[in-house]
């Protein structure tokens, strides 16, 4: 157990090294000053340019060698503190961040887990049910063929432009500030409804499909057969079969983690909905690169973090895993 | 060895790569490897392969669906009337005789964009995939056959390249180009999206590899690149095949987001770029519903329509799994 | 998993929700015990947008191009005003000011003005913050290159005296920048006043800074304001400045009345306004072009490269190119095409009708090939090529994302093609672009850089600005054109008393020939001063038919320019 965990610790703390060295690459890779951008919206006048330039180019660390700026960068790193915003001067990276990522995981979190289960489940009864199973291929199908935004934008369009049942935009209404009132609960619940909606129904019919489709494997298995030929009862074998088909879904999850942040990011932009994602796009539209590195910086932890998780959950979930890594000790 | 559970056990069930939707046939595959020689056995039921093929419903309502689009793909940029992007002065118009899905803000043709539109998801699909495809399998034969350090070097990289944000890569590369292309954007969607697949054919190969035909070609002296070639690869044929599919339909929906934040290609039209375009220009407050219905409508079709094709291919390669 | 798995999923969903809203209201609720409301009454509050497109983070005024909406006009406050649409100065904290003699200028403050945190407004202010600008990262540290010292001899009185005074650009600080409060500006350090947050400003004006998230600003009205005693007064008891989402987001906004005022470019909206009912909302004008203008944008070569640096291939460009055409298939005609000299419509007075009949230009593609065939350029399939037979082909660039101009430019270049210019439009990155810019490595490039201001002395400094550096990194020049003779007269117009109308029209006549005759950039069309807004909670803004007739904007550089007037021409709707 302990060697499974150190040899998966190692792998992840490597891939961390590489990802944070590759985030700190971003902005300096990128063509163009990010200072002379920032500094192009001000109105100047020829002359004070240079001492203007001076003093930002000092308030980032510019004028340091590079291998100094990389340990800086570590070094700020491990104290939490991931820079200052250059479009959002001088707010801390970290400060615009936190607002944002909570957003995110309301978003996220209940989509991935609540769209999982019910997938899973739904499923599971459509496998091998004629009827249920030629309403559920179909929706399944469909709904995991659709891409994230055109739903959004289907339901925006729908729901919250035509008809006007659900606000279209922002976390919450502008018209409130932030406050342990019901008032501002319903507010930011009903804002956050359709971009949920949306994660939760892509990823639903994919979840549905994939369980169906593995239940059935584990439904013609030998054992199975097996089990039917002894009288075992019907609920019995499909219990066996649903638990076997989790173990896939379950790394299924594990890999689909980028795919679902990814569709959170188009998700959020398409409903203005102050997230990571929509935060992405304000950093890509405004060259904010201390913004963006800030925010993959986060996306990649909390990506390992997941995998990790859900490393975890397999073990506990599998007992064929913990009485292989016992044999192995 | 990585040290995974997956090597621990023989069955090399859990661990194994599945992703959810259709891509978690693979797994079942890889619990019932074919048997040896099923390759050329495979040919002499060829027949009755296909007569499971044309009665499998999914499969022929799957191919129907991608048959016509990718017809219309084809050869509807030879029936329109308009150049895709040409400007003209009858801006936002429902669709109509002239005009058989409307115009966009601009008098833009959206027929004659979503036709083209089609050709770009097509050749993202073929492209992108299928790179993704070839470089999934050099990974996943290699880790798989040879294991060891080779096996442990590339399980490294695909974990790195499933963590890192494939966008930020994106933005770099995409910043020194002055224009971003068709082509840029299936290679890149290539280059990057193989990591799940290059997983499923390793722990294929990983079985495969310990089989007895395998340690024959071995013995017979033959070189690791042929036996590879000609013993596991053949084997695992029709599971190749799946993953392609699968792949392809994974590039058009890539791209389609790519497009819509705004990443997508300077200089083509594409259905991303439709609904991106109709969102900056207000589509949705201004009822313009024709501008970006139908390239959602044409991705999910498309899309879709592959999964479908792919389980029903599935179940007439599988015969277990055909309907009862 | 039977009925306990579904519970305790069920379990840790609410539980997961219950931190999540928890984390998220510690996070977004203000930390300082400041007495926020938890809701805007709908009918005390102006909402905006159109400024901001990023977490307000900065309430410092030299932070020109970045500090929250209303930093300058609102919370601080000018000298004058300036009103563009009657070319008069608003005397505002200052009473008045006068040239006493060539070189001196005096200003008398307005009495009674306080800060907000009670200290009273003195001459003492005026001089710590004109003295700001010997520090050389200070934006406007320019002047002190022509004022020799200021003084106070009283509390209400500052006595600039100049080396050799350059009316013009002096005339555009009085407006442009705000006095600061030495009693708290005074313990910044010289890097601190130009990097600083300033996130609790103190100022003079209006409205005071309530809160700031990343989602919206908040101002409130300042119930001490001094300009209430000369008979202004502003009704909105709050302003929340809306950070801009995507348009379509906006316009759904601007449409259901949530927004009262948006200073966004809104495609489409023409339509929406002739359209049946309106949907309420107004423009300043009611027929095309809608907007107001704010600034031109030019076709700007690059005349360090062939064939650009020729007068006449730039002369055939401008008569290949049909601004009308951009203006109505591009923006649906809220635009307007401009005139041959670039002069903004608020500058008509000093457009030389004379000058424009002789050198001016107009849409003519046959008169573009016959220029080019002239000057020796053949032709050769389809397209002119150098006289040494040499292809021409040139890149025409916009920054990536600007959808408006990149549909401009594609209609440009395809214009262009058309009379045998070979264009090709591309869209680098904004920092790629204005480093071609800055470098002089681009062709042709689309910019509106130089803005709406007093003194057309602005848009001369952005064509003629000399020298030329190696990096034009103040952003003026792009097109590097070289004329000692222009940049006399350029700073000739400076030293022009902006009381002598007739000196200043005179030496602008002459730039106008210079620029119509050389035609160093092609003035397009005027960006429009993006402006729509929504009578169902307020009511009284401007239009050309009725009596306000203030800029009705929130952008950066607005508010003095009479935006804070049309703020107190607002009434509530019922």
């Amino acid at each position: 157990m302990r060697r499974y965990f150190g040899r998966k610790l190692l792998t992840y703390l490597l891939t961390f090294v590489l990802a944070v060295t590759i985030d700190w690459v971003i902005p300096r890779l990128m063509p163009g000053n990010p200072i002379k951008g920032l500094l192009a919206k001000f109105s100047l006048q020829p002359g004070g340019y240079d001492a203007i330039y001076n003093v930002y180019s000092r308030a980032f660390g510019f004028d340091l060698p590079w291998w100094k700026q990389y340990l800086n960068f570590w070094d700020a790193l491990v104290h939490g503190n991931l820079g200052i915003s250059i479009y959002s001067y001088p707010l801390p990276v970290r400060t615009i961040i936190a607002h944002s990522v909570l957003y995110s995981l309301a978003l996220l979190l209940p989509a991935i887990l609540l769209s999982w289960y019910a997938g899973n489940k739904v499923g599971a009864l459509a496998a091998r049910r004629k009827i249920l199973d030629n309403t559920v291929l179909p929706i399944g199908y469909t709904l995991t063929a659709t891409p994230y935004m055109w739903l959004a934008l289907l339901l925006a369009f729908l729901l919250a432009s035509e008809a006007h049942w659900l606000p279209i935009s922002g976390g919450y209404s502008y018209s409130l500030q932030p406050s342990f009132t019901w008032q501002f609960i319903w507010s930011l619940l009903a804002h956050w409804f359709l971009p949920f909606l949306t994660l939760f129904l892509v990823g639903f019919g994919g979840w549905a499909i994939g369980m169906r489709n593995v239940i059935i494997y584990e439904l013609e298995a030998d054992y199975s057969h097996y089990l039917q030929a002894l009288g075992a009862p019907q609920r019995l074998i499909r219990r066996y079969a649903f638990r076997n088909a989790l173990l896939p879904q379950i790394t299924g999850l594990a890999l689909q983690l980028g795919v679902i942040v990814g569709g959170a990011v188009v998700t959020e932009i398409a409903f203005s909905y102050p997230g990571l994602g929509y935060l992405i796009l304000q950093a890509i539209q405004n060259q904010d690169y201390f913004l963006l590195q800030g925010i993959f910086l986060f996306i990649i932890i909390g990506v390992l973090v997941a995998n990790f998780l859900i490393d975890i959950a397999y073990v506990l979930v599998d007992p064929r895993t913990r009485v292989g890594m016992q044999g192995a000790q | 060895m990585l040290g995974l559970p997956s090597d621990a056990t023989p069955e090399g069930a859990p661990g194994e790569p599945v992703v959810p939707g259709p891509a978690t046939e693979k797994v079942a595959h890889a619990k019932r490897p074919p048997a040896p020689g099923r390759g050329p056995r495979e040919l002499s039921v060829g027949g009755e392969l296909i007569y499971f093929a044309v009665r499998n419903r999914k499969l022929v309502v799957g191919t129907s669906i991608v048959m016509v689009f990718l017809l219309f793909a084809l050869f509807g940029p030879l029936l329109v009337r308009h150049p895709p992007n040409q400007f003209s002065s009858a801006a936002a118009a429902p669709p109509s005789v002239e005009h058989w899905f409307g115009t966009t803000q601009f008098g833009q043709d959206v027929f004659s964009q979503f036709v083209y539109g089609l050709r770009a998801s097509f050749l993202i699909g073929v492209l992108g995939g299928g790179l993704a495809a070839v470089i999934g399998m050099i990974v996943g034969f290699s880790a798989g056959y040879w294991g060891g350090i080779v096996d442990e070097t590339l399980s490294m990289l695909t974990n790195i390249l499933l963590v890192i944000p494939t966008l930020a890569l994106l933005l770099i590369i995409g910043a020194y180009l002055s224009a971003r292309s068709l082509l840029f954007e299936a290679i890149f969607i290539g280059l990057t999206s193989w990591p799940w697949a290059a997983r499923a054919i390793r722990a294929q190969t990983f079985s495969l590899r310990t089989r007895e035909f395998v340690g024959m070609a071995r013995l017979s002296g033959e070189r690791d690149v042929k036996i590879i070639m000609r013993e596991i690869a053949p084997n695992m044929s029709s599971y190749l095949f799946l993953m392609f599919i699968l792949l392809f339909g994974g590039a058009v929906l890539i791209a389609a987001s790519y497009d819509f934040l705004g990443l997508g290609p300077t200089d083509a039209t594409s259905l991303g770029l439709m609904m991106n375009q109709a969102v900056l220009w207000n589509a949705l407050q201004l009822h313009v519903w024709w501008w970006f219905i139908p390239p959602g409508l044409g991705i999910v079709a498309i899309v879709g329509g592959l999964y479908v094709m792919n389980v029903g291919l599935d179940e007439v390669f599988n015969p277990r799994l055909r309907e009862l | 998993m039977g009925m306990n798995a579904r519970r305790s999923a069920v379990g840790i969903l609410s539980a997961i929700s219950a931190v999540a809203i928890t984390a998220t209201l510690l996070v977004t609720a203000p930390v300082s015990g400041q007495n926020i409301p938890t809701s805007f009454p709908r009918n005390e509050t102006l909402y905006t947008s159109g400024t901001q497109y990023g977490t307000p983070s900065s309430w410092n005024p030299m932070q020109n191009g970045s500090y929250g909406t209303g930093t300058v006009g609102l919370i601080y406050e000018t000298l004058f005003l300036y009103n563009p649409m009657n070319n008069k100065f608003v005397p505002w904290l200052a009473k008045s000011g006068t040239w006493t003699n060539k070189t001196t200028y005096t200003i008398k403050l307005r009495s009674g003005i306080n800060w907000t945190d009670g200290q009273p407004l003195t001459a003492q202010d005026v001089v710590f913050t004109l003295e700001l600008g010997k520090i050389p990262a200070v934006p406007y540290s320019n002047i002190w290159t022509f004022i020799k010292s200021v003084q106070a001899p009283d509390n209400q009185t500052v006595v600039v005296n100049f080396k050799t005074p350059e009316y013009q650009q002096w005339a555009n600080w009085l407006y442009a920048w705000p006095i600061l409060p030495q009693h708290i500006w005074s313990k910044y350090s010289s890097t601190d006043v130009v990097t600083t947050a300033n996130a609790n400003p103190v100022g003079t004006g209006a409205y005071t800074l309530l809160t700031a998230n990343q989602q919206e600003e908040v101002l409130e009205k300042n119930p001490h304001w001094w300009a209430n005693s000369i008979g202004y007064s502003v009704k909105p008891q709050y302003i929340v400045d809306i950070v801009n989402g995507s348009n379509n987001v906006v316009l759904g906004q601007v449409l259901s009345g949530q927004i009262d005022l948006s200073n966004n470019f809104l495609p489409g909206i023409a339509k929406l306004i002739s359209g049946i009912g309106g949907y309420g909302l107004k423009t300043y004008y009611s027929k095309a072009p809608y907007m107001l203008s704010a600034n031109t944008a030019w076709l700007v070569p690059n005349l360090s490269k062939a064939p650009l640096n020729d007068p006449n291939f730039r002369k055939a460009m401008a008569y290949a190119i049909n601004p009308k055409a951009i203006a109505s298939q591009v923006y649906g005609d809220i635009v307007t095409p401009a005139n041959p000299t670039g002069l903004l419509p608020t500058w008509n007075q000093y457009i030389d009708k004379s000058v424009v009949a002789k050198y001016g230009f107009s849409y003519n593609p046959t008169k573009a090939r016959q220029i080019l065939t002239q000057a020796g350029y053949k032709l050769k399939n389809g397209f002119f090529t150098m006289p040494s037979g040499k292809a021409i082909n040139l890149s025409l660039i916009v920054p990536y994302g600007w959808t408006d101009w990149m549909a401009a430019i594609d209609l440009i270049s395809s214009q262009l093609k058309a009379a045998g210019i070979n264009v090709t439009a591309s869209y680098p990155q904004y920092p790629a672009r204005l480093t071609a810019l800055q470098n002089g490595t681009f062709d042709l490039a689309i910019t509106n850089d130089a803005q709406i201001s007093n003194t057309p002395w602005t848009y001369y400094q952005y064509m003629f600005n000399l020298p030329i550096r190696k990096v034009q990194n103040a952003n003026l020049n792009f097109e590097r054109f070289n004329s000692p003779a222009a940049w006399n007269l350029v700073s000739q117009l400076n030293a022009t008393p902006t009381t002598n109308t007739a000196a200043m029209k005179s030496v602008i006549s002459k730039l106008e020939q210079i620029s119509l005759q050389q035609l160093p950039m092609i003035p397009l069309w005027y960006n429009g001063m993006w402006a729509q807004y929504t009578s169902s909670t307020w009511t009284g803004w401007p239009s050309a038919s009725g009596s306000n007739h203030y800029l009705p904007m929130t952008w950066r550089g607005y508010w003095n320019m009479t935006g804070l007037l049309m703020l107190t021409k607002l009434r509530p709707a019922s």
